[in-house]
């Protein structure tokens, strides 16, 4: 993961800052709210959050979790994915202040699916091939409901941390969601037939 | 530890501000004329009316001051922060089911041994500063989930914003369905005041008509998005109603220097640092400070009402100071109790004298029974199909989602059960997507199913009267004291067999309603919440023109001790379904007019 995803703070322009936010309406709507001082600021917050050594997961097994929560939640046409919006930074910072178990079942369940790749198909799991990697990653997802296998455990916990990281992350709120709120509205406007109009996101009529 | 601005917030000056305000403020600064316990929604209006009539008032605060412009941090988001919201590592919320399983006091338990401060399930990353250590101060008896705020303006800082008046179903429920008995008061009574709440403080809605949720003096209205007003036609042919939902926030502004009208930005419940919501501290606390005629004194634990045996009247208040631990006598003509149902009740059972051996006001006995709150935990969800597939759109920029009144046991009588319950909620697209955790799958398929499904949520949960029983009761532990080595509230407290009847009823009608509305992939929570979640406690000191039957009067004053007010919902004698806050402004307003006028007439 780069550096520049966010840049230095120093001697950016405030609409360089506003796009490295990315986050369109949102932050227009944020300005009159956040000094020039402010936003530069929440970039460098941003800025130093992206390098981050990860502190549990070797980085051999890093791979292993970058591969595995891209899998989960890929980068497509819409979005980047798990991996661009740092999940694996996410999750290993919350191991890093789990307890001694919890940090073992990550490490064992990453070893786990490195293991089962190997046997397989030959290669660690971020080294597999698309084709191979759908395959692995369709049968340990098989029984998401009641899970069985420890590597059908260990998807289901790692699927809910990435659902967690990615749709709490700029790329998940903003560019795969497009979320709108969070912004001054002087006016809610709801469904268009609220105002007696044919709503052209539903499709209802008015006055119905 | 990795540093976490958003964790980390700099509150030194408002520490040194409450440091130097409860420094400074003795029981000599007075003298004072009524001394009001709490700062939360009761005891704010019960100063504000107070100090407005030139009434020199002393309010003590358990916790400090608030600065509600850093502490109030309405628009941050999730991304602010690498851990994503989530409380620091030696920090923990109790869970859902650990309230079930765990035993009294929750702090005490070796499984949270190794944190250092437990909360109750309403911490967050925004409230968690102002939410009570349940370590330092425990709870025992069967399980509960009460949520305490000690801070200036108490539980209003993170309320709900649901602002709904009882009506004649509430204060006659009795005449009604013949069950317990009916408020010595009555919808008329109280009409006048809740007016004049909703034009304090502002309260958004939509007249309605209907008898069991009297309509008010409203501001401009939420209005319903796309899958919610799909949702209302549908149940419009069962002759259900699904209504925009009435927030105690101002939408149109209100005179008052420290608010400013709703910008529909959301994210209320973490505090709005537009003070559009109602939070006591700047719609009451402030402006009563204004008059000069108002202290507050903050890091002031109230012990027990201390009880004249000679005048036969309360004299004042035994204070115990958090940062000190000095004790001080703070004196008054009258004591006006507004810490939250649950304290106001611990102070009076804690107030114990010779002539009052079981605590002041408690010669009914009663003092502690007739616990009542809201049944929550019965949801219902599904997809709304007109917006699976679209476009997102802005859906949850307003106070409170839309409402469900109450349509059981208005004209019908339902065979299995008393009273009844609505439901409150709403849908479209929100921040967090939680339906991604029942989405099954993974890659590209996935992202594209939340994504398609995102616009189309809609959820409702319920809220159900919790019929007032004498057995269910607060006492205080005769052993387990907090750190200030005052007697803890022992619960006993249970959902009753009304209430479980209910809650299969709510399961049933919200299905039905997602099934009329055409709603896919429909989802029913069954599973009631624990006891107390819905933090609308009320009733342990109900109100009644029978010194024998109740321990206050028609005007929330002991019978006992004609000198002692509850300013909180503790005399309310049924509460139906609606949310508590409303009534409790409404019913205080009342009580300090009667106050007001005993005063003026010399009779205390």
């Amino acid at each position: 993961m780069s550096d520049s995803t966010f840049p230095t703070p120093r001697g950016v322009s405030r609409r360089t800052v506003l796009r490295a936010l990315g986050s369109g309406a949102g932050a227009a709507a944020l300005l009159p709210w956040l000094s020039n001082d402010g936003l530069l600021a929440f970039t460098e917050l941003q800025r130093r959050m992206a390098p981050r050594a990860p502190k549990v997961v070797p980085a051999v097994r890093f791979a292993t979790l970058q591969a595995l929560v891209e899998a989960i939640i890929p980068a497509d046409e819409r979005s980047p994915g798990a991996k661009q919006a740092r999940v694996a930074d996410y999750i290993d910072l919350l191991l890093s202040e789990s307890e001694d178990e919890v940090k073992q079942e990550w490490l064992d369940g990453l070893a786990a699916l490195d293991a089962e790749a190997k046997a397989r198909f030959g290669s660690s799991f971020a080294g597999l091939s698309p084709a191979s990697m759908d395959r692995l990653m369709a049968d340990i997802s098989r029984h998401e409901l009641e899970p069985i296998t420890p590597l059908e455990f260990f998807f289901k916990t790692t699927k809910r941390a990435t659902i967690h990281g990615y749709y709490t992350s700029e790329i998940g709120i903003h560019r795969e969601l497009r979320y709108k709120g969070n912004q001054m509205l002087p006016e809610f406007v709801g469904c268009a037939t609220e105002d007696g109009k044919d709503c052209e996101h539903c499709k209802q009529k008015a006055g119905k | 530890m990795q540093a976490d601005p958003t964790l980390a917030l700099d509150l030194d000056d408002i520490i040194k501000e409450s440091r130097r305000l409860s420094m400074s403020i003795t029981p000599d600064t007075g003298p004072w004329d009524v001394i009001v316990v709490g700062s939360g929604a009761a005891g704010g209006m019960a100063a504000f009316q107070l100090a407005t009539a030139g009434i020199k008032v002393l309010v003590l605060e358990a916790g400090r001051m608030i600065d509600t412009q850093k502490e109030y941090r309405t628009m941050e988001w999730p991304y602010a922060s690498m851990r994503r919201q989530r409380l620091p590592g030696d920090e923990r919320a109790i869970a859902v089911a650990e309230y079930n399983f765990v035993d009294r006091p929750y702090g005490a338990n070796p499984a949270f041994a190794k944190y250092k401060k437990v909360s109750s399930y309403a911490a967050n990353t925004f409230s968690r500063n102002w939410m009570v250590n349940e370590k330092e101060q425990p709870l025992t008896g069967t399980p509960y989930a009460a949520v305490r705020a000690r801070v200036l303006g108490g539980r209003t800082n993170l309320w709900g914003r649901g602002a709904l008046r009882y009506g004649p179903l509430e204060f006659k429920a009795k005449s009604h369905d013949g069950y317990d008995v009916d408020w010595p008061i009555s919808y008329e009574d109280v009409k006048p005041y809740y007016d004049k709440v909703d034009v304090l403080l502002g309260c958004s809605g939509t007249v309605e008509h209907l008898m069991q949720i009297p309509d008010g003096i409203f501001q401009r209205a939420s209005k319903l998005n796309c899958v919610e007003v799909e949702f209302k036609r549908a149940i419009a042919k069962m002759g259900r109603h699904y209504i925009p939902g009435r927030a105690g926030v101002t939408t149109d502004g209100v005179l008052n220097k420290y608010r400013t009208r709703c910008m529909g930005r959301g994210r209320c419940g973490r505090g709005c640092d537009l003070q559009s919501s109602f939070h006591s501290p700047t719609a009451l606390i402030y402006p009563a400070r204004d008059t000069g005629n108002l202290t507050v004194r903050p890091y002031s634990i109230v012990a027990e009402v201390l009880f004249d045996q000679t005048r036969n009247r309360a004299s004042g208040v035994r204070v115990i100071d958090s940062n000190t631990r000095e004790t001080m006598d703070f004196k008054a003509r009258v004591v006006v109790l507004g810490a939250g149902t649950l304290e106001s009740t611990r102070i009076l059972f804690n107030s114990k004298s010779r002539l009052h051996p079981t605590g002041l006001g408690n010669s009914s006995g009663l003092l502690g029974c007739y616990l009542s709150e809201h049944l929550m935990g019965i949801r219902g969800s599904g997809f709304m199909p007109s917006r699976i597939g679209t476009e997102t759109t802005l859906d949850d920029g307003r106070p409170v989602p839309p409402y469900v009144p109450r349509f059981r046991n208005l004209a019908d009588r339902h065979p299995d059960f008393l009273r009844g319950y609505h439901f409150q909620g709403g849908g479209g697209c929100a921040e967090y997507p939680g339906m991604a955790h029942e989405t099954a799958g993974y890659g590209k398929a996935f992202k594209s199913s939340v994504r398609k499904h995102y616009p189309a949520m809609i959820s409702l949960g319920g809220f159900g009267e919790v019929l007032p029983r004498k057995e269910n009761r607060v006492t205080v532990d005769s052993e387990v004291k907090d750190i200030w080595g005052l007697p803890v509230l022992r619960f006993d407290y249970r959902f009753g067999e009304n209430e479980l009847k209910m809650a299969k009823d709510m399961a049933v009608t919200v299905e039905e309603m997602l099934v009329a509305a055409g709603a896919e992939n429909i989802k029913i929570s069954s599973e009631p919440l624990p006891p107390g979640w819905s933090i609308h406690e009320i009733g342990t000191a109900r109100m009644g023109d029978d010194p024998k039957t109740s321990v206050t009067d028609r005007f929330c004053r002991l019978h006992d001790v004609n000198n002692v007010y509850m300013a909180d919902a503790s005399p309310f004698v049924s509460g139906g379904t609606q949310n508590t806050t409303w009534s409790i402004l409404a019913i205080c307003w009342r009580t300090m007019d009667y106050l007001k006028e005993q005063m003026r007439a010399g009779n205390v």
